[in-house]
């Protein structure tokens, strides 16, 4: 097992290394000089040739190979860049990637609990009231876009009823630290929940009448054992797998999702950090976040994999 | 029997037409895939009605901007005066046109790049894998970010572009899957045997076993690439404001204000892409029944 | 007869699938006994219905079923004595009544060991579930030791180190053995097994059936063996109960079957079987026709368009059930000079 686990482990590093690479290229592509991120304009006419030296002693006149590994010899040893503004990356990335984690952390949890426990109960008492409700929902959740759902939210509860703030992460005279997350959280985590629940009910639902109807359980049942027994021991067992593996499967979407959500309710964690780059040109944080985000990605596959590994013992066996 | 090659083509036609009533049968069975297709039929053919008829809906009437639906103006007016309803029906138009572009375009990609993966094997397919889990490596729309940050400018055929180049992965795991499976049942190796060319092979004698969840995926993805343009004009990287997009219409709903005061100019665009997402969903989960060979 | 001899007594068991709001019954009046001890092979194509009724009687069957009897008797001996248990009346295909069943009483051997074992657990603790299901307050060492028992018995090598094995380390017969041990464990007095040799290897399957017929002649289980293989029949079964579109078209011991067949049907089934020193030139006989669908069926005789003995009369009404010979009973108009029975 542990063997598995460092192998897949390895293999993250050069799948890494190549993402990297492209996106460092595709935004050099852009041909925007990064001079331009360092020095204003009237200083880059004025002295012609200090920035000349500048651009010498940066290496910027170096090929772009030996810039891109001098960049990841930074990068490796934390040091992110600057931005366009000059602050930091690495301290902004340290603000507001907790934000993002938070975000998307709850989200996936809450979604994982209240849709496979749906999706389970609806296929259990297939054509009940639950399944029924349940799949009305799950066709109008995907069907309804994301964004539209936050905003519909927002009118309900930040303006109409005014229990939640509508923007931000912290409030600056909060006092008490959790209720201050509670409420930034509740209506970005209730969004994209919604949207994910959607999804993994219908999927959870589908995976676990596929295992009702497979031989094992009629076994299970000439045994003579309770039904919760049959349900939970043998056909959750059995049906966690497949749903386990798109759950993790679905985080791009939870993250993609989030990247919109925090333009929505203005929280400012890494999507939103993303997308105001994007739109002013700010390529130095595009690329940073891009791949953290390309990362995150990388470790859900892994996860994926490890889950695997745990759930199935033909993976873990090495068969 | 004085022609027996005849006589079983004939058979064949008529095996084959039968089926073919068999499907639509159970298709107009299927009460909600018929509602979908019968509304994404009326959704579409309003839009380009809308579009022909020529109405306006990019001249800004500032006296009449931020006006409730009224007679005059079915949907109200936009926060520039322009009539929303003229604008729901000519954004519909691009919308629908972005669905159905990117859902073709890449089904088209992916089927080709899966068809010579799964058949051929060996290091091409390990490529094209490589290539495909790059890509997935971020998510969707994170990639259309990044290449909207590349190509920084934002129009109709770049996004088209962006999309299409960004959404052929998941139908080229698909149908490379299938064709692996296939390309090791018997009546390939005797397609093989008679020395049929390997295109003849590929596309004349597997890709038609393939094409049910082909047309399946490629009709739900017309309303994914629709939700994900609107996702992406709402954050403001979709197409530039003088094309409008359904996505591009809600972009106005950014500002709490509009939220708060003038509802039509979300509720409207917002009930479109839901009715026009809803109707394909339920037309590709009717179709799928109906061609899943599973079933039959 | 008395319930001492007779342990399952089937009467008029009819069993109904609803699909598309349609109605197609499947089981059709099946009647049918077996004695304690003895072996009953119910034979006939694939589709004639063989399973949907044993799996009527231990309601297995989907929630789109229908299950309805005159009687289901089963007759269980316990110390002794005999308890007779009325399957028909019992209501939840799950419910307490019926688990206590399965089990310790009534247990099934499926066609498939491939897919018969739950691919996540141990096949050890797969077959000691059971034994703790029925045996309060026993131990899991104790259970443990009861499968190993169980498997030395079945003849699964090196126990000790197989029990702690995972189904897909398992070859087919080795799963076979497992799914058996899986329905022995708890003792029970009847067991169904549904094609048990089908998936498997010919060797394999001699081998299984050998296992089957010790288990049968040691222990004085009473087995009903679905096939539908009359290799099988002739070597395992006393009774044989032979089925076609649902229905029991013949019913009596194997030499009653085998020797004095009576139904066209059986007859075609029997010619059909390929035997060893065929004459050259000598073909092996088929049965013309297809199954017909059982969703659009006529009434009369439902093997009327594929009998060479057909007449006016087969294509009328249901046909009756007569007795040619005491306890040989024949569901064809040829015999209507016999006694009617049901």
């Amino acid at each position: 097992m542990l063997k598995f686990i460092i192998k897949k482990l390895l293999m993250m590093i050069p799948m890494l290394l190549l993402i990297s690479f492209i996106v460092y290229f595709g935004l050099q592509m852009t041909g925007i000089d990064p001079i331009n991120f360092m020095v204003s304009p009237e200083m880059l006419s004025a002295n012609k040739e200090n920035v000349e030296a500048l651009r010498e002693s940066l290496g910027l006149n170096d090929p772009l190979i030996i810039q891109y590994f001098r960049w990841l010899g930074n990068c490796l040893r934390g040091d992110l860049g600057y931005s366009f503004d000059g602050s930091s990356i690495a301290s902004i990335i340290k603000v507001r990637l907790p934000y993002t984690f938070e975000l998307a952390g709850y989200s996936l949890v809450l979604s994982a609990i209240i849709g496979i426990g749906i999706g389970i109960i609806s296929a259990v008492r297939q054509n009940g009231v639950i399944d029924y409700v349940g799949r009305v929902l799950a066709v109008l959740g995907q069907a309804v876009p994301q964004f539209l759902v936050g905003i519909i939210l927002i009118q309900i509860f930040s303006i109409k009823l005014g229990w939640f703030p509508s923007a931000n992460r912290v409030s600056p005279d909060a006092t008490n630290a959790f209720v201050d997350a509670f409420v930034h959280l509740f209506l970005p985590v209730l969004t994209l929940t919604i949207g994910m629940v959607a999804v993994l009910m219908r999927y959870a639902r589908n995976t676990m009448l596929d295992v009702l109807n497979s031989d094992y359980i009629k076994t299970a049942r000439s045994k003579g054992i309770p039904e919760w027994k049959v349900y939970l021991k043998h056909g959750f067992r059995n049906a966690m797998k497949p749903v386990l593996v798109i759950l993790v499967f679905r985080i791009p979407m939870l993250v993609g999702g989030s990247v919109v959500i925090e333009s929505v309710f203005s929280y400012p964690g890494i999507g939103l950090t993303m997308t105001n780059a994007i739109v002013s040109g700010d390529y130095p944080i595009v690329l940073v976040t891009t791949l953290i985000i390309a990362a995150a990605m990388l470790i859900c596959s892994f996860m994926v994999d490890v889950f695997n590994a745990l759930l199935d013992p033909r993976v873990r066996l090495g068969e | 029997m004085s022609n027996p090659a005849a006589s079983i083509k004939e058979q064949n036609k008529s095996a084959a037409s039968s089926l073919l009533r068999r499907n639509v049968r159970k298709f107009m069975n299927n009460k909600l895939a018929l509602l979908g297709l019968v509304v994404v039929v009326a959704i579409t053919i309003a839009c380009i009605v809308g579009f022909i008829a020529g109405v306006d809906f990019n001249t800004p009437v500032l006296p009449d901007m931020k006006k409730p639906p009224s007679s005059v103006h079915l949907f109200g007016t936009d926060t520039i005066g322009r009539d929303l309803f003229a604008r729901v029906l000519v954004g519909g138009c691009y919308s629908i046109l972005i669905g159905v572009f990117c859902a073709v375009m890449s089904s088209v990609i992916g089927a080709a790049l899966g068809a010579i993966a799964g058949y051929f094997g060996g290091k091409t397919d390990t490529i094209l894998i490589r290539i495909s889990e790059v890509f997935q490596a971020f998510p969707q729309l994170v990639l259309v970010m990044m290449l909207v940050a590349i190509v920084n400018k934002r129009g109709l055929g770049n996004l088209l572009f962006i999309f299409v180049f960004t959404g052929w992965m998941t139908t080229f795991r698909m149908v490379r899957n299938e064709f692996m499976s296939i390309k090791g049942e018997t009546y390939v190796k005797v397609c093989e045997a008679f020395g049929m060319s390997k295109n003849n092979i590929m596309f004349k004698q597997i890709l038609p076993n393939v094409m049910s969840p082909i047309i399946v995926s490629t009709t739900t993805n017309v309303a994914f690439f629709i939700l994900q343009e609107a996702s992406l004009s709402f954050i403001g990287l979709g197409v530039a404001d003088t094309t409008p997009t359904w996505g591009n219409i809600l972009n106005a709903a950014k500002s709490v204000s509009v939220v708060t005061n003038q509802w039509w100019i979300w509720l409207f665009p917002g009930l479109a892409i839901t009715l026009f997402v809803l109707a394909i969903n339920f037309l590709g989960d009717g179709l799928r029944d109906v061609l899943d060979a599973k079933q039959q | 007869m008395d319930s001492k001899e007779i342990i399952l007594n089937v009467e008029k068991l009819n069993t109904t699938f609803v699909s598309d709001k349609k109605k197609i019954r499947i089981v059709k009046d099946v009647s049918f006994q077996l004695k304690r001890g003895k072996t009953l092979a119910v034979v006939g194509e694939s589709g004639c219905g063989k399973s949907v009724t044993m799996n009527s009687i231990m309601r297995f069957t989907g929630k789109n079923a229908i299950v309805e009897a005159k009687s289901i008797q089963y007759n269980a001996m316990k110390d002794g004595k005999i308890e007779e248990h009325h399957l028909e009346s019992i209501k939840e295909p799950n419910g307490a009544e019926m688990r206590a069943l399965r089990g310790p009483d009534l247990s099934m051997v499926f066609q498939d060991p491939m897919s018969s074992l739950n691919p996540v657990y141990k096949v050890g603790d797969q077959v000691a579930e059971g034994l703790l299901q029925h045996n309060k307050g026993m131990t899991k060492q104790e259970a443990r030791e009861k499968v190993l028992e169980m498997f030395r018995k079945l003849g699964i090598p090196d126990p000790e180190e197989r029990i702690d094995c995972y189904p897909h380390q398992f070859s087919g017969g080795m799963k076979q053995r497992v799914v058996i041990a899986i329905a022995m464990i708890c003792n029970p007095e009847l067991i169904i097994c549904d094609e048990p040799t089908t998936a498997l290897d010919v060797t394999i399957q001699a081998q299984i059936m050998e296992l089957l017929k010790d288990l049968q002649v040691n222990d004085g289980k009473s087995i009903i063996l679905i096939t539908h293989n009359m290799g099988l029949v002739a070597e395992m079964a006393d009774e044989v109960c032979v089925m076609y579109m649902g229905r029991v078209v013949e019913f009596g011991t194997l030499e009653d079957v085998f020797d004095r067949t009576s139904h066209p049907y059986t007859r075609a089934l029997l010619r059909s079987v390929p035997v060893l020193g065929l004459a050259d030139g000598q073909k092996l006989e088929t049965i013309p026709g297809a199954t017909p669908n059982p969703a659009d069926l006529k009434e009369g005789c439902e093997f009327a368009d594929r009998c060479p003995e057909c007449t006016e009369k087969c294509r009328k009404g249901v046909i009756p059930c007569y007795e040619v010979n005491p306890g040989h009973h024949v569901r064809c108009t040829k015999y209507s000079s016999f006694p009617e029975v049901e």
